[in-house]
This record gives structure tokens, sequence and C-alpha cells, in this order.
């Protein structure tokens, strides 16, 4: 199967005008499926908490991404210290 | 969870339906039947938290994300797979078939899903102030000054 999504790049386009740089961030991403968005800056970030329900999108993620810390949860799920990450990025999930 | 200097990024489709295209001919749309409800309560909820002085939107804009698949099957056996409670009709395979027909699939024209996204950065201010409207015992939040 071929199937492409974005080839245009427009999300990732969005998402550098709303944070210009990773860099030495730390972030949580909701919703971050397979890892489409996780990818373009798990890099750069200081650190990357990546949650989804979804186990298999999870496994993609994890396998591709090992130094993301992957959790197959929901946000209802998601415990973390006040004032411990500098983005929240909701992936198409709210 | 975010630091007080920290911000929230939200990007999801807008209530618009996502749209089947051959090149620049719109052949039909993506069935999702409760999606333009979920993705219109999502922008609710954002204005919600600001409305709230919760945050204050910094940044907004929308952009296009396409989905190509090599043929419209593909693209349908897709949708059915991984998008909540979707499909695509036969009536509407049979136009993008059609489209493609026409001599475009010789030229790598691909049939593709459109959708409008909203990409929103918003901000916490500082702690709200609780106030008691005695009158209804209302506890709402002020905005900051």
């Amino acid at each position: 199967m071929a199937i492409d999504e974005d080839p245009e790049e427009h999300e990732v386009a969005a998402l550098g005008v709303m944070v210009p740089s990773f860099a030495s961030l730390r972030v949580v991403e909701i919703g971050c499926g397979d890892g489409r968005l996780t990818r373009r800056f798990a890099g750069a970030a200081a650190s990357v908490i990546a949650i989804d329900p979804d186990a298999d999108a999870v496994a993609e993620l994890t396998a591709e991404l090992p130094n993301v810390d992957a959790r197959v949860i929901g946000i209802d799920e998601l415990v973390l210290p006040a004032a411990s990450v500098d983005i929240v990025l909701f992936a198409w999930s709210l | 969870m975010a630091k007080p200097d920290g911000c929230v990024v939200d990007l999801h489709p807008s209530a618009a339906p996502a749209l089947l295209e051959v090149g620049a001919r719109t052949t039909g749309r993506v069935d999702a039947a409760d999606a333009p409800l979920r993705h219109a309560a999502a922008g609710v909820a954002l204005a919600a938290v600001v409305d709230e002085g919760l945050f204050a939107i910094e940044r907004a804009l929308n952009f296009t994300f396409y989905t190509y698949g090599d043929t419209i099957e593909e693209l349908r056996e897709y949708i059915v797979e991984n998008w909540r409670n979707a499909q695509i009709d036969d009536e509407t395979v049979d136009r993008t078939r059609e489209a493609l027909g026409a001599g475009l699939r010789s030229q790598g024209v691909r049939p593709r899903v459109r959708e409008q996204v909203l990409a929103t950065k918003l901000r916490p201010l500082a702690r709200p102030i609780l106030v008691n409207a005695e009158a209804n015992g209302v506890t709402r939040a002020l905005p900051p000054r």
C-alpha cells in the first residue's frame, strides 16, 4: 500500500511556525499515533513523552524512535509533575 | 503540566468535510459520520479556555493536509481502517475512478483526500483569579488585567 500523507509537508511547516525550534525543550505529545509528527522534532527536543491509546501505532513509534518515552495511554491516564514540560502538543487529538 | 512560560500547540481538522480530489477536480467527500461535530467541539474547547482566561492565543493558522493513494480503492481502504467511523461511498469511488481515467493517471495524478487543519498556539496566562459570584453561587475565573 502506498499511502502518502502530507508529501507537501504543510503540517511540518505549520508546526515550524508555531515552534521554530524544539532545541532543549521538553515536549509532551498527546495523540502521537505512529509518530508522524514526533519524528520531526524528537531529535532536537531535550525529551519527548508521546502518548496514544493505539498500542500498534505506539509500537511503530518506539521501533523507530527508541529515545522517546512512548506510552500506550489516553490523556486521562497521563500523570506528570506540574510545570515539567515546555510544550504540550495535541496532535489531531482534541 | 506545562511550565508558566511554556505553551500548548493544537492541531486539529476543521469542521469542514474532507474532500476527495483528482487534480483540481472534487469528486466527493469522505463520509465521516460524527467528525464535523467532533472537530467543531475541539474548536469550542479551545475557545472556552481562552474565554475563561486560562490561555491566550499567540498564533493561529490553517493549512491543507493531503493524503494520497495510488488508487481510489487504496484510499478507501485506508480511510476505513484508519479513520474513525468513516467511509467513501460507491458513487464517489466511481466518480474518482472516472476522473482518473481521463488520461490523468498516466500523467502521475493520484487521488487524494483534502483536509483543512487548524493550528493554534496558546500561552498560559497568570493564574486566574477565582471569584465567588454570590448571586448565583457560581465560581468563575476572571482573566488577568
